[in-house]
């Protein structure tokens, strides 16, 4: 009887290894297909891509949604980008947080997280930029207002609200401005411009369109 | 006041630290303010919206190169208090400040040093970048007019 219980005890430990074993690895296969890089740049906690995944240059951009100069870049060059090389397949694009520049600017990084979740993380995006406010931490970013963007958006507020009270992606917000000082990024808009052979360019601050097609035509 | 100027500028030396100043000052200032790219080659850039900050720039920039070589050349040979010059010196440097303290390399230092702390001083003077910048300008033109006054009563220019 005791020796019956002894290699019970046995197979049911043999058992519970396998088990552990397979669960752990699977695990770690998963969090191996979940990591994204854009050359050496991992952009796994970033925005999704916007574009076509399978075009050749990615643009990595590193942004702040109450930096002025970024707001520029989104108005005066981002759309000239988007109509010749983003809309025609050449050219993707995946922003990353580096929320500095006041109390405001990780909490509404974390809100186009919480609208990710309901799909419409690149609306939500714009719509950042397109209500920017010239003045830091004037209120214009406040939760109120994050949610009342949502709202516009036809986002599900209960949802949206419960996600951005929650701090639910305080974390990945972190996780990006990590990332940022990792590669050396030291203001808003930082962007690296990775090519279909891996090379990668930097460019600092809101440069003018000529600049990106010159970089751009280079790798293409 | 033309005559306070020729008088202290016809100094070779004065007018050479002048074309400095305005030279390091302008091409700082602009390219700590995003109108000047070095990388990946050289680039001038006005977005539009930001005409009247390079406007200023200039501004500040021209009277920080008159102002600050007369008040130096009342200490250096008239041998005069030094309080003037540190007004010139001093508009100079909150002008300075004010707005290249935002999304650039410094903001991010301030920040990245001083936390939250750092963060609000950097929207303060992120914020008021224009009116910081047009004081520090008023604060120069006073300095320029008291300093050409002086010059004409302690070198009975004419």
């Amino acid at each position: 009887m005791a020796k019956k219980g002894i290699l019970f005890g046995i197979i049911v430990s043999i058992i519970a290894v396998g088990v552990i074993l397979v669960y752990s690895t699977s695990s770690v296969e998963t969090a191996n297909t979940d990591v994204r890089l854009h050359g050496t740049i991992s952009t796994t906690t970033g925005s999704p891509i916007i574009g076509s995944p399978s075009a050749p240059i990615t643009i990595v951009e590193f942004g702040d949604y109450q930096c002025h100069q970024c707001y520029n870049w989104f108005h005066n060059t981002k759309p000239s980008i988007f109509q010749n090389y983003v809309d025609t397949g050449k050219v993707n694009l995946v922003f990353v947080d580096l929320a500095f520049l006041g109390r405001d600017s990780p909490k509404a990084a974390q809100a186009s997280y919480c609208a990710e979740d309901q799909g419409k993380y690149w609306e939500y995006h714009n719509q950042l930029y397109i209500s920017q406010e010239s003045k830091i931490d004037n209120g214009w970013a406040n939760s109120e207002r994050l949610k009342s963007f949502a709202f516009s958006l036809g986002l599900d507020p209960e949802l949206f609200d419960s996600c951005l009270d929650s701090g639910k992606y305080a974390k990945r917000v972190q996780s990006n401005i990590a990332e940022a000082k990792k590669f050396g990024v030291s203001g808003t808009p930082t962007f690296f411009i990775i090519g279909p052979n891996g090379q990668q360019e930097k460019l600092v601050g809101a440069q003018p369109y000529s600049v990106f097609t010159q970089v751009l035509d280079s790798m293409i | 006041m033309t005559h306070a100027l020729k008088f202290v500028f016809s100094n070779y030396a004065y007018l050479v630290l002048a074309s400095m100043l305005f030279i390091t000052m302008l091409f700082g200032l602009l390219f700590l303010s995003e109108y000047i790219f070095l990388e990946p080659y050289l680039i001038g850039h006005i977005a539009p919206g930001m005409e009247l900050g390079f406007t200023l720039i200039v501004i500040l920039t021209t009277l920080s190169a008159v102002v600050i070589p007369m008040n130096i050349y009342r200490i250096n040979i008239l041998k005069k208090s030094k309080r003037k010059v540190t007004g010139s010196v001093f508009g100079s440097f909150v002008g300075s400040v004010a707005g290249v303290c935002s999304c650039g390399p410094i903001g991010f230092a301030v920040f990245s040093t001083f936390g939250s702390v750092g963060a609000t001083g950097l929207a303060f003077l992120t914020n008021y970048e224009l009116p910081i910048r047009v004081a520090a300008i008023a604060l120069l033109v006073v300095t320029y007019f008291t300093t050409v006054k002086s010059l004409k009563i302690e070198c009975k220019i004419i």
